[in-house]
C-alpha cells in the first residue's frame, strides 16, 4: 500500500511544487484491495444495523460505529445499475471505439463500483468481473 | 470596539475527541474525521441522531489533495442528511470551527452541534509547504517565489529587532512546548530538548531553524456544543463558551507592523468584551495560543494582552507561562509539541482548554485551579485571528 513506499527525504530548499499526491486507502480500503488481488469483492458489515458496505468501509455512516466485520460479497450477483458511453477522450479526439463505463452494484449492499464494461451493456443486466486490477473490467452477459 | 451581535442562547461544550497527531496516519481523511467525531460524541454521551447540525473545519483542499473537502469529509463527520457547512480561514480555521458551531447554537437555530476539524498533510509531494504556492499577490510577490517560512522569518526578525529579543529567549518556547507534549498522549513530538538543541538545529530561513517550527502532521479533532438547557441534561460539568472573537486584518501583509499581531488583538478584544474580561492577565488562568513557530506563541501572548509588547520573552523566562506558572501557556504542548495538522491543531487547542476546565486533562492538567481559559488560532496570509474564551 501507499504508506509502505520509501519516500525521498525532502529538504526545505528543494523545489516546492505539489507535483503529485500519494493517498492512503485506509484500513478498510486495504481489506478491499487485498481482496481484489485474490479475486474477491470484500465488503464490511455493520454489527449494529447489518448494512453491508461495498467497498469495505471503516465505519457505518448511519450508526456511526466502527466496523470490524469484513465479509466476502457474492461477486456473481453483480448487476449494472447505470452506465454511460464515452465517445471522445480528454482532449476531444473521437475514440476508435466507444468506451462503456458502468456503475455496478451487488444486491442487499450499500455502495457501488465504477468500472469499464463490455458486451451487451444494459441496465439491470448481470455482469461478470473479468479483471480484478483497478479499475475493474466487467463483461455484461 | 462595538460589535453588532445579539445572542439568544448560552452555549456549552459537552464533549471533545482527538485522534493521534502523526506524520502519515494510516487512516483516510474521512476515517480521521470519523474517529475524532466518534470520540467527541462518546464523551458527550450523545449519538449522531441527537445532533442537529455539523460544522466541518479544514484548511486548503490541497493538503488532503481532494477538492471540495467539506463534501468529502461530510460522511465521516456525520453530516449525511443534516445541515452541514464548512469553514475555512487558513490556520485560524481550528478555533473558527468551534466559533461556527457556537453561533449555530447561540443564535437559537440548533441545540446540539458537532464541530469537526481534519487535516491530512501527508499526501502532498514533495512537501505540503508547496500548496501555498499560489497564495501570493501574483504581480508584487510571486516573481520572488516566496514561501511561508520566508515571511515568518521576516516577522520573527522584525519582532527580535524591535524589542531586542535574542534567539535564545525565543527558543525557550520550543523547549517548553515540546516538554509539555510529553504529557500528551496524542502528541507527535514530545521531547526534552534544550535551548542549544534549537540553536544548533538546521537553519531553514534565517532566523528560523528546524526546531523553531512545528512538525507537519495528520490529525483530527472534534467537539460537541449544546445550548444551556440541553447541556445540563447531559453533564454536571459543562464548560461554557463565554466569548468569541474573529477578525481579518488587511491582506496586504507588507503594509502591516510585523512585530505585533493586531489581528489577534482585535479578535481577543471582541471575545473578552463578550466574556466581560477587563484585565486579561489577572482573569485568564490558562491559555493555548497558536504556536506554529516558537516566536509566534510570544507574539500571540502579547496580542492576547497577557504580556505587554515585547515583554512575553521576559515573562516566559520567569516561568509565568510554565505548566506550574501563573498563566500556563500551551500545557498541551501546542503545535510545536503535538503537531500541526492545521485546522485540527486549532480545534485541539479548544479541546485542550475544555479538558483543563473540566479537570480531566490528566497529566496535562495545570497545577493551579482554573476557571477561565482561552484558545486562539491564526492564519490565512498572516491576517485572520480567532479567539475563544471558555469558563467552567
Amino acid at each position: 500500500m501507499s504508506w509502505d513506499k520509501s519516500v525521498k527525504e525532502i529538504k526545505w530548499n528543494d523545489v516546492m511544487e505539489t507535483e503529485r499526491y500519494e493517498y492512503t486507502v485506509g484500513p478498510a480500503g486495504e481489506e478491499f484491495f487485498n481482496g481484489l488481488k485474490q479475486g474477491k469483492i470484500v465488503g464490511s458489515k455493520c454489527s449494529k444495523c447489518g448494512k453491508v458496505y461495498v467497498p469495505a468501509r471503516f465505519y457505518c455512516e448511519d450508526c456511526f460505529v466502527k466496523i470490524d466485520n469484513y465479509v466476502e460479497v457474492d461477486k456473481g450477483s453483480a448487476y449494472v445499475d447505470s452506465y454511460t458511453v464515452i465517445y471522445k477522450d480528454d482532449e476531444g479526439h473521437v475514440l476508435e471505439k466507444p468506451v462503456y463505463i458502468a456503475l455496478i452494484r451487488f444486491p442487499n449492499t450499500v455502495g457501488g463500483l465504477l468500472c469499464y464494461a463490455e458486451g451487451n451493456v444494459r441496465i439491470g443486466a448481470k455482469v461478470r468481473i473479468t479483471n480484478f486490477d483497478w479499475p475493474l473490467r466487467v463483461m455484461v452477459e | 470596539m462595538k460589535v453588532n451581535m445579539y445572542l439568544n442562547k448560552r452555549v456549552a461544550i459537552v464533549g471533545a475527541g482527538l485522534t493521534l497527531f502523526r506524520r502519515r496516519l494510516l487512516e483516510t481523511p474521512q476515517e480521521i474525521a470519523w474517529e475524532a467525531s466518534r470520540k467527541a460524541l462518546d464523551e458527550a454521551g450523545l449519538e449522531l441522531k441527537d445532533i442537529d447540525c455539523i460544522v466541518i473545519g479544514s484548511a486548503p483542499d490541497a493538503f488532503d489533495g481532494v477538492h471540495l473537502k467539506g463534501e468529502y469529509l461530510s460522511h465521516g463527520s456525520g453530516g449525511i442528511g443534516k445541515p452541514v457547512s464548512r469553514v475555512y480561514v487558513g490556520g485560524a480555521t481550528g478555533v473558527m470551527t468551534a466559533i461556527a458551531g457556537w453561533y449555530h447554537v447561540a443564535s437559537g437555530m440548533c441545540q446540539k452541534v458537532l464541530a469537526v476539524a481534519e487535516e491530512k498533510m501527508s499526501p502532498a509531494r514533495p512537501h505540503p509547504q508547496s500548496v501555498f504556492k499560489y497564495i501570493w499577490d501574483p504581480i508584487l510577490e510571486k516573481p520572488l517565489n516566496p514561501n511561508l517560512i520566508w515571511i515568518f522569518a521576516m516577522e520573527m526578525h522584525r519582532y527580535m529587532a524591535k524589542y531586542g529579543i535574542k534567539k535564545e529567549e525565543i527558543a525557550l518556547v520550543s523547549v517548553k512546548n515540546k516538554r509539555n507534549a510529553m504529557n500528551n498522549p496524542y502528541a507527535q513530538l514530545g521531547s526534552n530538548i534544550t535551548v542549544d538543541d534549537v540553536l544548533n538545529s538546521e537553519v531553514l530561513v534565517w532566523p528560523v531553524q528546524l526546531l523553531d517550527v512545528s512538525p507537519v502532521s495528520d490529525g483530527g479533532a472534534a467537539i460537541v456544543l449544546a445550548s444551556e438547557d440541553v447541556a445540563r441534561r447531559y453533564t454536571d460539568t459543562p464548560v461554557w463558551v463565554e466569548g468569541v472573537g474573529w477578525t481579518l486584518d488587511n491582506t496586504e501583509w507588507p503594509a502591516r507592523d510585523l512585530s505585533y499581531a493586531r489581528y489577534v488583538e482585535f479578535a481577543a478584544r471582541m471575545a473578552y468584551k463578550m466574556a466581560g474580561i477587563e484585565r486579561p492577565n489577572k482573569e485568564i488562568d490558562v491559555v493555548e495560543p497558536y504556536d506554529p513557530f516558537d516566536y509566534k506563541e510570544l507574539h500571540h501572548l502579547e496580542a492576547l494582552q497577557l504580556a505587554k509588547r515585547g515583554e512575553a520573552p521576559t515573562l516566559l523566562k520567569e516561568g509565568i507561562f510554565d505548566i506550574d506558572g501563573d498563566i500556563p501557556s500551551s500545557p498541551s504542548g501546542g503545535l510545536l509539541g503535538v503537531g500541526n495538522p492545521i485546522a485540527a491543531a486549532g480545534l485541539m487547542k479548544v479541546a485542550s482548554i475544555y479538558w483543563q476546565l473540566k479537570g480531566t486533562a490528566g497529566k496535562m492538567q495545570v497545577k493551579k485551579p482554573v476557571h477561565t481559559g482561552v484558545a486562539q488560532s491564526w492564519g490565512d496570509l498572516m491576517q485572520a485571528g480567532t479567539v475563544i474564551v471558555l469558563r467552567n
